[in-house]
């Protein structure tokens, strides 16, 4: 049981970092993707109908490891209370700018400004909040959280792979003078090829950042697990088929803007 | 103050816990009042949408995408309170995933996974799948939004049931252990807040239909069939909804006599019942003080029950006044009632709320683990940092949102993002621009 629960974890968590970081860097590189407002709706559109059923793969992490591993969840939240905090800040905020970026009515500029700002700030502090968890894990102590310039570094090196993620993604979704842009970056690869690439990539952090982790020592009570871990096996299948759904139906290119 | 600190766990300071209180607190009350019209508008707009589909009434159709919009607006600040919510269990109350962890993470575990995901995935599909589903799959679509947003509704509260009256567990080394789950999903104190909570959002819904139909009637704004029949679903929604909401609630009130005694004899001022509770739970549980708060406890019962009190003679004039066609449109001094009564169910709501969950202090998990003792061992300025940022970031959405919710309310049913054809744009690309802001909204093609 604790080992399917260990898989799961590990599902969800890289599936999000898979998905959720593919929006999240082109959150990031939007300043360069789009360089006046219609062409950063066009960009948001990219990933517009994706951002809220990615995010709920963090989310359905943060269920599994409350659920199966609730002792380890208290004390790594906690023990990274000033990571986290940051984190979650970051993730608000771009939330707030994606969702009420094109609900002020009479279209006032300096309102898309602002939000366009919240994204691109927002995305950022994720990304880096990720980068310096990941190094506290890596360093095999996950109650504290990591000190000094290397965990500096690695933080800009996760996020540089979340930018590089998200530039991949935009230049499988987008058109026009944004997809022009992100190909210039990306040199000879193909978009395609490098999406591919990053995903690996991505899966595979907090994989090995979450090896080290104490999850067969602070795995719930027996009679915890087996109520939780065949309910979610069960539905998992559902919730992959449900996403691959909503990936189906927006898989063309984005031409137009959205609702966002 | 002094109680607090003589708790077991001494190294975590009582500032520390006060502002983790405070903090939880705040988010978690802002959360639950966004949810609330949330949880209500988006049954509305399932039904409305459901008949619009079976009618294809262009009428109805409009009335999904105006109300469907502030359902939308809404529900995006009510997410990001919500998410922060799900962290703060681990960042600041460690000692409950600890002790409880067992039985609380499992509610919230299946709460995520089978019920958000689900919601939060179909809702992507809904907004923005407008236009390019059959009607009938776009119809699914706000249904299992809805009902899985129930679901949700349902396992949070199968958590909250269990801290306020823990059942279904057993002790084992001061760790609750999982024992009988039947017990745990059927604990009254879940079953019954599950009813009256999904009453009383309908009744916010009801509420706030109402009041922002009854805004353009007031002006007389050029949409007053629309308008006429938005009030009237608002009205005869509110009755049904306040007397389901009442009966939930008055169920909980007599509960409260065998669950938790403290609350019942706070409210009702038994000051000798309250002594002896006192004595009762000193002996069980060691010194200290086990009364919760009057103020709060028997404040919030008092604030919701005048609310609840003015709810019903609006609710009953309502209803026969809604049924009348000439008093719909032209009675202006009710619809200046109907504006003025919007917040009425909202704070009978976080009254409640505050009744319920103050009242059942210093536990955090009734009779299991105080609150002191869960809170995370953060400094206080940690948390106060963490309390000042969240505390602004939650102000400035809230505002955001009653700000949006307002304009757009009244502005009416024009043009304005949900549910826009993309394709009708492109096509029309010939003659003219996009469409504008004042266009009168279309109804939806499919």
């Amino acid at each position: 049981m604790e080992t399917l629960a260990i898989v799961l974890l590990g599902f969800f968590v890289a599936g999000y970092f898979v998905l959720g970081g593919a929006d999240i860097g082109t959150g990031m590189m939007l300043p360069y993707l789009g360089r006046d407002e219609a062409e950063r709706r066009i960009v948001i559109a990219s990933f517009a109908p994706f951002f809220l059923g990615n995010e709920v793969w963090l989310v359905a992490t943060a269920g599994v490891l409350i659920g199966c591993f609730p002792e380890l969840e208290g004390e790594l939240l906690s023990g990274q209370f000033v990571v986290v905090v940051p984190l979650l800040i970051g993730w608000v905020v771009r939330d707030s700018g994606l969702w009420l970026r094109g609900r002020a009515p009479g279209g006032s500029s300096v309102w898309r400004a602002l939000c366009d700002g919240a994204v691109v700030c927002g995305s950022w502090a994720v990304a880096l909040s990720w980068g310096r968890l990941l190094t506290a894990l890596f360093s095999g102590s996950p109650g504290t959280p990591a000190p000094g310039p290397a965990a500096v570094l690695t933080a800009l090196a996760v996020a540089a792979c979340f930018a590089v993620h998200g530039l991949g993604f935009a230049a499988v979704r987008l058109t026009g003078a944004p997809y022009e842009r992100a190909r210039q970056l990306m040199g000879r690869t193909r978009p395609a090829q490098s999406l591919a690439l990053t995903a690996v990539l991505m899966a595979a952090l907090p994989l090995l950042a979450g090896r080290l982790l104490p999850l067969y020592e602070s795995a719930a009570d027996g009679a915890t697990l087996a109520l939780l871990v065949p309910v979610v096996l069960v539905i998992t299948p559902l919730l992959v088929a449900v996403q691959a759904w909503l990936w189906r139906t927006f898989r063309h290119r984005v031409t137009g803007p959205s609702y966002l | 103050m002094a109680d607090l600190l003589t708790g077991a766990s001494g190294s975590v300071s009582a500032e520390t816990l006060d502002l983790a209180r405070l903090q939880f607190a705040l988010t978690a009350g802002g959360h639950f009042l966004f949810v609330t019209l949330t949880l209500g508008l988006a049954t509305i707009v399932a039904c409305v949408q459901t008949r619009a589909t079976i009618s294809g009434r262009p009428l109805q159709a409009r009335m999904v995408r105006f109300w469907g919009q502030l359902y939308v607006i809404n529900y995006a600040v009510g997410i990001v309170t919500g998410i922060v919510m799900e962290f703060q269990f681990g960042l600041s109350w460690s000692g409950l995933t600890h002790d409880v962890g067992n039985v609380l993470g499992a509610s919230l575990a299946v709460e995520t996974i089978v019920a958000f995901f689900v919601e939060s995935t179909f809702l992507g599909l809904w907004i923005f799948g407008w236009n390019r589903f059959g009607k009938w799959v776009h119809l699914a679509l706000i249904w299992v939004v809805t009902l899985t947003a129930y679901l949700s509704a349902y396992w949070i509260l199968v958590a909250n049931g269990f801290l306020n009256h823990p059942v279904g567990h057993r002790m084992e080394d001061g760790r609750a252990v999982l024992d009988d789950v039947g017990a745990l999903l059927t604990n009254p104190s879940a079953l019954l807040a599950f009813g009256h909570i999904l009453a009383g959002s309908l009744l916010t819904a009801g509420f706030f239909m109402a009041g922002v139909s009854a805004y353009h009637l007031f002006r007389r704004t050029p949409e007053w069939e629309f308008f006429g029949r938005s009030l009237r679903i608002g009205v005869f929604v509110s009755l049904p909804a306040l007397v389901v909401t009442a009966g939930f609630g008055g169920v909980q009130l007599a509960s409260l006599a065998d669950l938790q005694p403290m609350k019942s004899a706070v409210f009702q001022q038994k000051t000798a019942e309250i002594a002896q509770l006192q004595t009762d739970l000193a002996a069980r549980f060691g010194p200290g003080n086990y009364v919760p708060s009057e103020a709060w406890t028997r404040g919030g019962a008092l604030v919701m029950l005048i609310a609840f009190a003015l709810m019903m003679y609006l609710c009953v004039a309502g209803t026969v006044l809604g049924c009348f066609r000439k008093v719909v449109f032209r009675f202006r001094l009710w619809h200046v009632v109907l504006m003025a009564s919007v917040p009425l169910p909202y704070l009978a709501m976080i009254s409640g709320w505050v009744f319920r969950e103050a009242g059942r202090q210093p536990w955090v998990v009734y009779g299991v683990l105080r609150t002191r003792d869960a809170v995370s061992e953060v400094s206080p300025t940690a948390m106060r940092t963490s309390l000042i940022a969240f505390t602004t970031l939650f102000v400035l959405l809230a505002v955001v949102n009653a700000r949006l919710l307002w304009r757009h309310a009244r502005r009416g049913p024009v043009e304005s993002g949900l549910g826009h054809d993309e394709r009708a744009a492109r096509d029309d690309r010939t003659d003219g621009d996009e469409p504008g802001p004042a266009d009168p909204l279309p109804a939806t093609r499919y």
